[in-house]
């Protein structure tokens, strides 16, 4: 298949999804009266109508005759918006299943959803996702896609949506190991798709007496990149890899969006001219004291200052979005509050998760706003979306509503994920060591530190309620392994320690 | 006023502003012992620094105090040139070599630089100003290098000379060859595995480069007689390997023993380039008259040496040896430790070989700014150069001074009074902010 066929397949896909009444679960008629209605695009209404049909927006405003057979949905008190789009997220692709994509690698067509992945963003108000695998250095290209309950490939709302490039270096002894041999690769990459379409263009010019450019799907797929149609995401977070991105952009002449942007703050003005993704996926302080007082000031100057990177970008007309990126679902909202907090207006802070992406990846004209014609995506929330405590109380996706519960919504985010304080009983006495947990399909992975050293747990389990994990430590004489076996109850945990020296119960609970 | 006429004042405004405030900044120091280097030591001397350069130095008495300057008193001071360390992998932000493959030419360290380094600052406060940072030596050609000026606190791009030259590093000898590094499991040894096969690899570079530049040639040739043909690939390993040939990028080739330094020598020879530096060069004082025929520089550790096999033979005289064979010679570091007091390595070449004070503090300087072909921007105290100077408390040569203050291009970089202002502000800050945290 050439390049462009698949993205005329999708738009089919798209076009069926939205266009024919005649499926089987037909999306119906709702009006959403009387609550306060962001648009995003124009002024708020303060008691306005949204009516949705067949999966599009059919009207929005202030007097809007409700249709007698739409289904109507009292909004009095509550605020309606577009659903949320999260424009850098690895949705669908596991971390633990390694993938090697290049260049020609479509996310569209490799992407494995399963409902608690989709529940863990939809609780929080996410309707619309972009997303690419995030290992190797060429990802492949993104897909946007809407988060409702159709299945296959008519979810797809754009792919390709985007290239996205990692600065990830290869394993030791494979070409390239180092970040400037990533750096020279992908330089070399953009050089040689630039030679195959000039090639082919001499070739298909006069053919006689030349030799045929070779078929190179993973070179012959960025043609959409080197002629500026698609824009290349760089996943970037800190200064030097953001210049480091934007040089290569200019090199390649390719147009550049920058994803993570965590050291944003410094660069304000410089990046006016290219698209900005920033990653709400904040670095945490160390839990104990000690471990911060140790930390220079640099790094902690730094933690501090991130934070204010969509305020800055904000204040220098920088277009950007805010985006998960790294962060887990269940931090996107949490995240973006963060940015308020520190300096990021409300309003900024919506539009930077609504319209400014759509504009991005070029489906504003589908999403991003409510507005007559769009697609049916709208959130309707008990109170403004950002301030604390807020929750989502409706969601419609391709103008069909989607059951969001709660309890399903607390199951996501395994019950062991985050920091633990664990105390063990041994026969010298207390000791403390601090856990940092995250579960995955039964896997758990995380750090310890505290009176036993520091380091990555291992043979981490985690079934039902039961958690097992192994430390190395090593304030001993010689190292020894601990291996912990305990439960969870709400927010506490217990269970024994095996030591060489005997077994031993721990006790532990989230930090204050 | 017509468009054009408000267009030409703002000009004319704005040219007058950049040339008052360049005109502004005029640093003084006045009656400290200069050493400029290139020329006799001045008891009592006078530099005046504008804008970024050297705009005068002499004797006191003959210098003339621009009015409006900052002067600063040197009474009992030294001043020098910025050292230059031609040996250097600080502010390498990631790993320095990439080893995958027996020639990574087309890798540049440029690519992965940190300007946070703190061993950068620490250089300064040892008065070194400037370095060549290299490429690591896991293989035969490496790659390519960066000058750099050490303007701590100053965005990247600013720390790049734009009129130095590009450099490579090459690496013979136990790093590049395979036979004895350890590898992770189940890694084949990769090639070369013996110096034969080092040997080769840059040979076979060489060829293939000038069948390369033949294809370019042909190429431009045909577009010249308008032909359409489809043009070769631009190949970003061979454009370094060409441009080495055209002469365009400087060699400085880690090494040690003789034999392999003889054979690189030859090599360069016979594919038509040129060595700039020996780098490390161990037993150069074996091959020194070769060396100091083939025009290549040497740059050296004074009293490093048995840290492996091929460093056995080292000893301290190898600097003087060379220097006296007539080897552009400097000591450099190869360590971010070491490159806080490359002066005190300058001086033991007095010991060890007995150099004159002059030639040990031009190992430190304008030795290495020859070395890098950069001398006529740094290197010594003469007008017209960069002002990259230090004020010492006593002679550098003395492992009892200390670093006052170090210059780059006229801009304190490191000043032992604001530093210690700076700790107490820096603890306040830290103070602060973790207060913030604990809440």
């Amino acid at each position: 298949m050439t390049w462009w066929a698949k993205p005329v397949r999708f738009i089919l896909a798209a076009w069926v999804l939205t266009g024919s009444p005649a499926r089987a679960e037909a999306p119906g008629v709702f009006a959403i009266t009387k609550g306060t209605v962001h648009t995003v695009s124009g002024a708020d209404l303060a008691a306005g109508t949204v009516v949705i049909r067949d999966g599009l927006i059919e009207a929005v405003g202030s007097n809007v005759t409700v249709p007698a057979e739409a289904t109507v949905i009292d909004a009095t008190g509550r605020h309606v918006y577009p659903g949320l789009f999260d424009a850098q997220t690895s949705l669908g692709f596991s971390a633990t299943k390694k993938i090697d994509p290049d260049a020609a690698f479509m996310a569209a067509e490799h992407l494995e959803l399963t409902e608690s992945d989709l529940d863990a963003r939809r609780s929080r108000g996410v309707t619309t996702v972009l997303t690419a695998p995030r290992s190797g250095i060429f990802n492949g290209q993104s897909a946007v896609l809407n988060l409702g309950t159709v299945q296959g490939s008519s979810r797809i709302v754009r792919s390709p949506a985007a290239f996205q490039i990692s600065f990830n270096t290869r394993p030791s002894g494979t070409y390239p190991s180092s970040s400037m041999g990533v750096v020279a690769l992908i330089r070399q990459t953009f050089l040689d798709a630039q030679q195959q379409s000039a090639a082919r263009t001499v070739y298909d010019r006069a053919p006689a007496g030349q030799r045929r450019p070779q078929l190179d799907p993973a070179l012959d797929a960025l043609a959409p990149a080197i002629r500026r149609d698609l824009p290349v995401v760089f996943i970037a977070d800190s200064e030097q890899a953001i210049r480091r991105a934007r040089r290569l952009a200019t090199d390649g002449n390719v147009r550049a969006v920058i994803s993570g942007a965590r050291q944003g703050y410094r660069l304000g003005t410089e990046l006016k001219d290219t698209p900005v993704l920033v990653s709400v996926d904040w670095a945490a302080a160390p839990a104990r004291r000690e471990d911060r007082e140790e930390q220079p000031l640099r790094v902690i100057r730094d933690r501090q200052l991130a934070p204010t990177t969509p305020a800055v970008l904000a204040k220098n007309g920088v277009q950007f979005a805010l985006v998960s990126g790294s962060a887990k679902a269940s931090e996107f909202v949490s995240g973006i509050r963060k940015a308020i907090t520190n300096g990021l207006s409300p309003a900024d802070a919506l539009r930077a998760v609504t319209l400014t992406p759509a504009r991005i990846f070029g489906v504003d004209r589908q999403l991003g706003s409510l507005d007559r014609g769009k697609i049916a995506n709208v959130i309707i929330t008990d109170r403004p979306i950002f301030d604390s405590g807020a929750k989502v109380s409706r969601m419609f996706i391709d103008g069909r509503e989607i059951r969001l519960q709660e309890a399903k919504d607390a199951a996501l985010d395994s019950p062991i994920d985050g920091t633990w304080n664990l105390s063990v009983r041994t026969a010298q006495g207390d000791v403390t060591i601090i856990v940092t947990l995250e579960a995955e399909s039964g896997h758990v992975s995380g750090t310890f530190s505290g009176d036993k050293g520091s380091g990555d747990i291992a043979g981490g389990t985690f079934n039902k309620l039961a958690l097992q994990f192994t430390i190395s430590t090593q304030s001993d004489a010689e190292a020894s392994d601990w291996v912990f076996r305990g439960t969870i109850t709400d927010d506490s945990i217990e269970g024994t320690v095996s030591t060489t020296l005997g077994s031993f119960p721990f006790t532990g609970s989230r930090p204050r | 006023m017509s468009t054009f006429m408000r267009q030409i004042a703002v000009v004319l405004v704005f040219s007058a502003a950049i040339v008052t405030t360049a005109q502004e900044r005029v640093v003084v120091i006045r009656d400290a012992t200069i050493l400029p280097v290139t020329s006799a030591p001045i008891a009592r001397g006078t530099i005046v620094i504008r804008g970024s350069k050297i705009a005068a130095v002499g004797p006191s008495a003959t210098v003339a105090i621009p009015a409006g300057a900052k002067v600063i008193d040197g009474t009992g001071k030294h001043v020098m040139p910025g050292i230059i360390d031609t040996h250097s992998h600080s502010a390498v932000q990631g790993a320095v070599n990439e080893g995958s493959i027996p020639n990574s030419g087309m890798v540049r360290i440029s690519d992965d630089l940190d300007p946070e380094d703190i061993s950068v600052y620490r250089q300064l406060a040892g008065g070194t100003t400037m370095a060549l940072v290299l490429h690591g030596s896991a293989n035969a050609i490496g790659g390519q290098s960066q000058i750099l000026k050490w303007k701590w606190g100053r965005p990247i791009d600013e720390w790049m000379l734009a009129d130095a030259p590009r450099t490579i590093k090459f690496a013979l000898g136990e790093n590049p060859k395979s036979a004895n590094s350890r590898l992770p499991a189940g890694v084949e040894r990769p090639y070369p595995l013996t110096r034969m096969g080092v040997t080769e690899v840059v040979r076979s570079a060489f060829t293939d480069a000038r069948d390369y530049m033949a294809r370019w040639e042909e190429y431009e040739a045909r577009r010249k007689r308008n032909e359409d043909v489809i043009p070769p690939r631009r190949d970003l390993l061979m454009e370094t390997m060409a441009d080495i040939l055209r002469g365009r990028i400087d060699v400085h080739a880690h090494c040690y023993r003789s034999d392999e330094i003889v054979m690189l020598l030859n090599l360069a020879k016979e594919q038509g380039f040129k060595i700039r530096e020996l780098q490390h060069v161990l037993e150069g004082y074996k091959v020194a008259r070769e060396i100091a025929a083939a025009g290549a520089g040497a740059g050296t550790f004074i009293d490093w040496w048995g840290y492996k096999a091929e460093a056995y033979d080292a000893i301290p005289y190898n600097v003087a040896l060379m220097q006296r064979a007539g080897v552009l010679t400097s000591v450099n570091s190869d360590s971010d430790e070491l490159a806080r007091h490359l002066n005190q390595d300058a001086a033991k070449a007095m010991k060890y070989g007995g150099l004159s004070e002059d030639e040990a503090l031009r190992l430190a300087t304008i030795n290495g700014a020859k070395q890098l072909r950069i001398d006529h921007r740094v290197g010594s105290i003469e007008v017209g150069k960069d002002a990259d100077v230090v004020i010492w408390t006593g002679h550098p040569l003395s492992t009892m001074s200390r670093v006052e203050t170090t210059f780059i291009e006229g801009e304190i970089y490191f000043d032992r009074t604001q530093d210690l202002a700076m700790r107490q502000e820096r603890a306040r800050e830290k103070a602060e902010r973790l207060v913030k945290e604990s809440k």
